[in-house]
């Protein structure tokens, strides 16, 4: 694990032609950044929707599956989620270097404590929701002769959809925002521009790499809101 | 494996510096905390017990979300500078969204029948506030805080980048500490933000009203 | 409409349910028999087993001894979700599916048992024609919050009878309703009740509701046992204990006015305009207009109303004859003369 800042660096990037805006190290160089798009900002910002695309993904199978499990079994829905909470309130730093002995400095270390952070809030979603069904909904279907699975998949997991659909944006936007965090273990994801420019520190760059993960944050918690809505056009409906 | 532990002996043989830096990152930390608390839940609470701002306190908390430590520390460069004031002024802006929300929903969401009741026995607003909303809300507010608090400790570990200390200026220095001590201090912050949520969790079974207890818990932990 | 059965028996043989933990039991040994096609109420205050009663017969809670039967089939010889499929259940929340159009309530249970498309189609387009929701076609694409408490209940009872059971369950399905639409839900199940006769079992602790819909009423009373079952007319009449006799309230004489309507038991008058009969004794001035389509009851209070001794039938416009103070509160037993009122 190398210091933050690479010895050795340039103070200010210069690729041939500073602007006065990159010279006098203005707050964001709208000119510098359009001219390195493609080198510094955009790889960056692709792996970073990749790491988080990975680790919502996986986080919501594993937290669904035991939300499930919970909802059958009561008793699960306690220990299970201590344990996510526990893994939740670790600091993601320490998190990722506690993970570096066994899995290394490598995306894998990167996902499984990104995929930690995403358990409890997803989790808690399913339960919730899942708990939120009306009881005489509820009894309806099991008088007209649903069985269990029937109930389960026609009936309460739909009405769940928006508790849980609300659960992964949480996690979406928090999971893009631990991501920057990302880079002190592998040179990827937004973060790494914004590590490498502070030492110099040079503005335009870290500025627009974290801007950029807010408004990929926004972004992405907007087309799940999208989702949420085709999936689930009964709430729109109003008399 | 052997890094674990060998983390432990580097903990025994350096009990003084993490000790020092454990200091330094609750001082980093709680300032900032106490300055969110003090603006927060009184704007919260104002805000909940005039039923008004619920749009600004949903914005402000996504937009906290979303927010990154480390863009937040590494913006303030820019404009603070170096040293341990950038790293209190990103770390009050992280701590202060989820005061401010949590204060708002502790007293905005309170049974709108309860409120009428007190008003109708002739309490007056500042009575509602002080005798039913406040109790009620209590546990809520800590909750807010209780957050908070995890994540102001846990985003004070990238607070080192500004040269602010604390113990990420250990988990980030491999080159002085070796292995064993990044790990060592990972594990001490990692109990020391289960710690700060666990003081907390016991104060909010505290704060509960008695007979109120099983309607105010929180999420789980 | 499609072909349909007119319904199974349902028989309560010794049924008891007694819940884990309780000192006595909610249902006590019940001997009932619904025959097929009728609709009979259950009624009695809480405690009295009846929401109980009806959910042993699908099974939603379980038999602690006894059985029952529907048809000749007891409900313990297939599975509890495959007797289910066979049995209308309509509740008091109705229990839409929120996230269900009008079209997929209906559709739930013929979707289950396999029905294709097109049947299920026709049979919801049925269905919304026979509880009052048309034109089809506006009700279909709804869903449940865009629909009145009463729309809501209506929706529910054609859900019920979607896959077409022999028999149906209610538990007290209009309780939820404002006044004026449950007078009008009431009406409309009637209607259905006449048209497609299936045996029904409902649920209600409003006796006036039990004395309009039912063809016979079931008293249980608490400790879960049966205290009188019997057409309404005999229950007013015929109280077999105490217990019955408060639970139908002081006022049961007056309710048994209800069961009969004017047009019943009205008397052609002569044509001459004030309506004098070959006795010219006999005035009817200052006496109400009535329909012959209200009740004995609504009539009554009517007469009182104008203080007069009777009032003046009609029906659609023209004029039937009359009914006197007398005959409303004493009316004669059916091929019984009339005895008028002679000065």
């Amino acid at each position: 694990m190398s210091d933050f800042a690479p010895p050795g660096d340039p103070a200010i990037p210069d690729y041939g032609q500073a602007s006065d805006c990159v010279i006098n190290n203005g707050a964001f160089c709208t000119d510098w950044f359009i001219s390195q798009w493609s080198t510094v900002f955009w790889p960056p910002l692709l792996s970073h929707i990749i790491m988080v695309a990975i680790a919502v993904s996986i986080g919501f199978v594993i937290a669904f599956c035991a939300g499930l499990l919970a909802y059958r079994k009561k008793w699960l829905a306690g220990p299970i989620g201590m344990a996510a909470t526990f893994l939740y309130t670790l600091p993601p730093l320490a998190l990722f270097q506690l993970l570096v002995p066994f899995t290394g400095l490598s995306l894998l270390t990167v996902e499984i404590a990104l995929v930690c952070f995403t358990l409890v809030i997803i989790f808690q979603a399913v339960l919730v929701g899942l708990s939120g069904v009306p009881d005489d909904v509820r009894r309806a279907a099991t008088g007209m002769g649903l069985d269990r699975n029937q109930l389960l998949f026609k009936v309460e997991l739909p009405l769940a959809l928006p508790s849980i659909i609300s659960g992964v944006r949480i996690a979406t936007v928090l999971t893009v925002s631990i991501t920057t965090i990302a880079a002190f273990v592998v040179d990827d994801g937004l973060g790494s521009p914004i590590i490498k420019a502070v030492s110099s520190p040079f503005n335009t760059q870290f500025v627009g790499a974290g801007a950029l993960a807010v408004l990929l944050a926004f972004a992405l918690d907007g087309l799940l809101v999208l989702l949420g809505r085709v999936l689930t056009p009964w709430t729109k409906a109003r008399s | 494996m052997d890094v674990i532990f060998g983390a432990f002996p580097f903990m025994i043989d350096n009990v003084g510096l993490l000790l020092t830096k454990t200091g330094d990152h609750l001082v980093i930390s709680l300032i900032p905390l106490l300055a969110a608390i003090i603006l927060g839940v009184p704007i919260g609470i104002w805000l909940g017990h005039a039923h008004r701002g619920e749009f600004l306190a949903v914005s402000v908390t996504n937009i906290g979300r979303a927010l990154p430590s480390l863009a937040l520390i590494a913006i303030l460069i820019g404009f603070v500078g170096i040293g341990m004031l950038n790293a209190m002024i990103a770390l009050f802006l992280l701590a202060f969204p989820p005061i401010l929300s949590y204060a708002f929903q502790a007293v905005d969401s309170i049974d709108r029948d309860l409120t009428r009741a007190a008003r109708g026995m002739g309490m007056s607003p500042g009575q509602v506030l002080l005798k039913v909303e406040l109790p009620l809300g209590l546990p809520m507010i800590i909750a807010g805080i209780r957050t908070s608090a995890v994540l102001t400790v846990s985003s004070a570990t990238i607070a080192t980048i500004a040269g602010s200390g604390g113990l990420g200026d250990v988990i980030l220095n491999q080159v002085a500490y070796g292995m064993e001590g990044v790990v060592a201090g990972a594990i001490w912050v990692a109990v020391l933000a289960i710690l700060v949520d666990q003081a907390f969790a016991l104060l909010l079974r505290v704060s509960a009203p008695a007979g109120v207890k099983r309607l105010q818990s929180t999420n789980a932990g | 409409m499609t072909q349909h059965s007119t319904g199974s028996s349902i028989t309560f043989d010794r049924a008891t349910k007694t819940y884990p933990g309780a000192a006595t039991p909610a249902l006590d040994a019940l001997d009932l028999e619904v025959a097929a096609g009728e609709l009979v109420c259950l009624v009695g205050p809480s405690g009295g087993g009846k929401t109980t009663a009806l959910q042993l017969v699908n099974r939603l809670v379980d038999l602690t001894s006894g059985d029952i039967r529907i048809g000749d089939r007891s409900i313990t010889d297939q599975s509890a979700i495959e007797l289910r499929r066979t049995i209308g259940y309509a509740i008091q929340q109705s229990g839409l599916f929120p996230h269900y159009t009008v079209a997929d309530n209906i559709a739930t249970v013929p979707a289950i048992l396999g029905w294709d498309k097109k049947r299920i189609r026709t049979r919801t387009a049925e269905l919304l024609e026979l509880v009052g929701l048309s034109p089809v076609e506006t009700w279909l694409p709804r869903y449940p919050a865009q629909l009145s408490g009463g729309q809501q209940q209506r929706v529910g009872i054609a859900r019920a009878l979607a896959a077409d059971p022999p028999v149906m369950l209610m538990d007290e399905p209009f309780g939820a309703l404002d006044p004026i639409t449950r007078v009008a839900v009431q009406d409309e199940f009637l209607a259905i009740h006449r048209a497609v006769g299936k045996t029904t079992l409902f649920v209600t602790h409003d006796i006036d509701e039990a004395i309009k819909m039912a063809d016979r009423i079931a008293i249980l009373k608490p400790g879960g046992k049966l205290a009188q079952f019997g057409a309404p007319a005999e229950v007013l009449s015929n109280p077999a204990d105490d217990f019955v006799a408060e639970f139908l309230g002081a006022e049961r004489g007056l309710k048994r006015l209800a069961l009969t309507t004017v047009g019943e038991i009205v008397t052609a008058g002569t044509t001459s305009p004030e309506g004098a009969g070959a006795d010219a004794s006999i005035t009817t001035a200052g006496w109400p207009d009535v329909e012959a389509t209200m009740t004995l009851r609504e009539a009554l209070s009517v007469v009182s109303a104008a203080r007069a001794e009777g009032a003046i039938v009609h029906a659609g416009g023209s004029r039937l004859g009359e009914v006197s103070l007398h005959d409303l509160i004493a009316p004669p037993a059916a091929g019984e003369d009339r005895e008028g009122v002679r000065a």
